[in-house]
């Protein structure tokens, strides 16, 4: 997706990170809707090498430190703060692949009337049997059944996670597919009652 | 974070806990989610087919305190009423009961989902 690159406040070269000039050493006020992708200096997508992930954050995170404003003018000073708080909150929403889906849909889909709530047919009820099922073998004690509930269950999410970048890529061919998107939230809602149930499975 | 007592009275010892069988004609179930956390809910209630009153709820959640108190008050407060009046219960109300804090508000969004479900499946499997 294309978006315009901001320039520097100070010597107008263009800003990889909304939040800091690599070139001249500024921090960069922004705005208060500022997308984590500007923050991270990361082209809006679900495409993101984690490699370049980490060290694009561990410089930012160095550069906005808060001690190095120490002595620099209160402005400053809270500017590297907000940044910092910022900047950490972008990175852990797009560090893990099923935040980074959420977070993406979320951007992706402002427009368009999704339905929330979905899930696929069924999965509901299959849900409710298995917190059942799982409440038994809890009490019952059962460590190979409950091992063989957890590696079931973790499969099934890993499949989940599997789709998200086939979508997202389908999405950028088609990008106002309402059907794509609405699998995209179908997905991460049922990940989240998978993630729920393994999250009542002893490790 | 810190739940009201009446959060903690609901949640220890919660009212209705069980199930009736689904099939029956006089039972309806609702089985809901909530997408923001993953927990599910099932909420059941037995109808007297004369008055249409609730005579008997009962329900089972999957999920955090708030959601069990908030399900446990509701089959409480399905007893007694007729369908119409049940159908009438907004989550508000159970908000304002359990003072539940803004983050909680889903899980009262839920027991009043549970409820509305349940009467139309009661509804749909006795039209006359
Ligand atoms: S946190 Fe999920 S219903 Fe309360």
């Amino acid at each position: 997706m294309a978006f315009e690159q901001p320039a520097c406040r100070v010597c107008e070269f263009t800003l990889v990170s909304r939040l800091f000039c690599f070139s001249c050493n500024a921090l960069q006020p922004f705005p208060l809707e500022v997308d984590f992708f500007e923050v991270l200096g990361f082209p809006i997508s679900f495409e993101i090498k984690s490699a370049e992930l980490e060290e694009r954050y561990q410089q930012l995170s160095l550069e906005l430190h808060p001690d190095f404003y120490g002595s620099a003018p209160e402005a400053e000073k809270r500017l590297s703060e907000t940044a910092t708080a910022v900047l950490n909150t972008a990175y852990n929403t797009l560090r893990e692949p099923t935040s980074r889906a959420g977070y993406l849909l979320h951007l992706l889909a402002q427009k368009q009337k999704l339905d929330e709530r979905s899930l696929p047919d069924g999965f509901l009820g299959e849900m409710f049997f298995l917190q059942e099922a799982l409440d038994e073998l809890l009490e019952s004690g059962n460590a190979d059944e409950l091992s063989g509930m957890r590696d079931e269950m973790r499969k099934r999410q890993k499949d989940i996670e599997a789709d998200y970048a086939p979508l997202f890529k389908r999405l950028k061919d088609h990008p106002e597919d309402s059907e794509i998107l609405q699998q995209l939230q179908t997905h991460l809602n049922a990940e989240r009652y998978l993630r729920r149930l393994l999250g009542r499975i002893p490790a | 974070m810190a739940y009201s007592e009446k959060v903690i009275d609901h949640y220890s010892e919660p009212r209705n806990v069980g199930s009736f069988d689904k099939s029956a004609a006089n039972v309806g179930t609702g089985l809901v989610g909530a997408p923001e956390c993953g927990d599910v809910m099932k909420l059941q209630i037995q109808v007297d087919p004369e008055t249409k009153e609730i005579v008997d709820a009962k329900f089972k959640t999957f999920g955090c305190g708030s959601a069990i108190a908030s399900s446990s008050l509701a089959t409480e407060w399905v007893k007694g009423k007729s369908i119409d009046e049940a159908m009438s219960i907004q989550n508000t109300e159970i908000v304002e009961e359990l003072s539940l804090p803004p983050v909680k508000i889903h899980c009262s969004v839920l027991a009043e989902d549970a409820i509305k479900a349940a009467i139309a499946d009661y509804k749909s499997r006795n039209e006359d």
